[in-house]
């Protein structure tokens, strides 16, 4: 269903802005789509940090946002898409597309894992969003910059 | 005629050797210290050796600056290819006066300026752990530097401009002591200005705008501003400082990124109360806009 609703929200994006410029701004999709990942990270950390109460149903909806993004945010960096400046992606996405697209089936496989664990209790969320949190790590480490 | 100017030549050529030489400190008590491995290990991890040096010290790695392309050396303890054999004085004169063995200057793309405000006994104690790892055979290239920056003995110029072995903030002698053992961290073996302050452009820290941010020295993105201004870690409590060093989370759980990914995870393994001093330390700072 989130799916779904993920889909039809990327859709939407792209119907609301003018064409041509939405398909030359995938820099600004990815941005969005990385800002609803980190948005559903959130809950998650808090859970890990004993900050907010464990809630099943809100890890397993930010899992699948998180996997809605990574089945379609490989699209959105087509070759010759390099911004940098304030754009954190860096050039090693485009020069090593092979090692970038590795990363981002480790985060699909690792949202596959951690759904299919279906955690019911704070101790089995901590090795399931662990290693999605993992991911996410040395994927920034590799093809973004630094930076506030 | 000619002989003015030559002689005028021949003075300041050497003037330059004078002024350039290598130097080495005095005799030191290193022959009294006793080393420390234990301490030695967490002097390492707080040096992030390992993020430049590679877990197994081989070296190789290539940095690319403005300046040229620097190789990361071997300083694993294999005799021919690292750093095997060397004294502790060597060792010392390499880590705070930023001078080899053979005598010749190195480039400030190794942190010594801020390993200058190491004690002599961390010095002491960190070559002893890393003697104790596994030599490892790697001959690394050397580096590839444009004119001007290709003349090493400049380096003894630019020493004399921006060495400075002194602590950039001053604490009153009644300071805290977990703040004093934060800025020793923070200012010594972390090297956190090395990236995070910006520089001018012979590649001298600007001591004026200490930890507020820096562009990448590899051209992508910028070291974050860390003082406690809004543009910086204001918003961030010394929790959140400590557990972004512990674990690599911002407090709106983004994860750490580039470079900083390796520093946070040696970060890591030094005990709870150097990661909050090193929190109380940024805390501490003189908060600065990013311009």
């Amino acid at each position: 269903m989130l799916r779904t609703f993920v889909c039809a929200f990327v859709f939407i994006a792209i119907c609301s802005t003018p064409f041509a410029m939405a398909a030359e701004d995938p820099a600004e999709q990815r941005h969005e789509l990385m800002e609803d990942v980190g948005e559903a990270a959130k809950p998650l950390g808090e859970m890990l940090k004993a900050e907010r109460e464990f809630d099943a149903a809100t890890a397993m909806k930010s899992f699948q946002v998180m996997q809605d993004v990574a089945a379609v945010i490989g699209d959105l960096f087509p070759e010759g898409s390099y911004v940098g400046g304030e754009e954190k992606a860096k050039e090693t996405v485009w020069s090593d597309r092979e090692g970038f697209n590795q990363k981002l089936a480790e985060f699909s496989d690792a949202l596959a894992v951690a759904m299919a664990a279906d955690p019911q209790s704070l101790e089995a969320l901590e090795p399931a969003a662990g290693n999605v949190f993992k991911v996410c790590k040395s994927c920034h480490e590799e093809y973004r910059t630094p930076g506030e | 005629m000619w002989r003015k100017p030559i002689l005028l030549a021949l003075l300041l050529a050497a003037g330059f050797f004078w002024l350039t030489r290598p130097q080495t400190p005095g005799s030191h008590d290193l022959a009294n210290l006793t080393p420390d491995v234990a301490n030695g290990e967490l002097v390492f991890h707080a040096a992030s050796c390992a993020a430049c040096h590679g877990e197994d010290l081989r070296g190789g790695l290539e940095l690319a600056s403005p300046f040229g392309l620097f190789r990361v050396p071997n300083i694993s303890p294999d005799a021919e290819t690292g750093i095997g054999g060397w004294t502790l004085g060597e060792f010392h004169n390499a880590m705070q006066q930023g001078v080899s063995p053979a005598g010749r200057h190195y480039y400030p793309a190794f942190p010594y300026t801020s390993y200058a405000r190491m004690t002599a006994q961390d010095v002491a104690d960190l070559k002893a752990y890393i003697d104790q790892q596994t030599p490892v055979q790697n001959l690394v290239a050397g580096h590839e530097l444009a004119f001007p920056w290709n003349i090493r003995r400049g380096i003894g110029l630019w020493k004399r401009r921006y060495l400075d072995p002194s602590l950039r903030s001053l604490l009153a002698d009644d300071a805290d002591p977990v703040l004093s053992r934060g800025r020793y961290l923070a200012e010594g073996a972390g090297h956190c200005t090395e990236c995070h302050t910006a520089r001018d452009r012979f590649g001298g820290i600007l001591r004026q705008r200490w930890l507020a941010g820096a562009p990448s020295l590899d051209g992508e993105g910028a070291a974050p501003n860390i003082t406690p201004h809004a543009d910086g870690l204001a918003a961030w409590s010394l929790k959140d400082i400590t557990y972004y060093l512990e674990k690599g989370f911002t407090p709106d759980f983004d994860t750490v990124g580039g470079s900083m990914v390796k520093v946070q995870e040696n970060l890591a393994r030094l005990p709870a109360g150097d990661l909050e001093a090193l929190a109380v330390y940024l805390k501490s700072l003189p908060p600065q806009s990013n311009n």
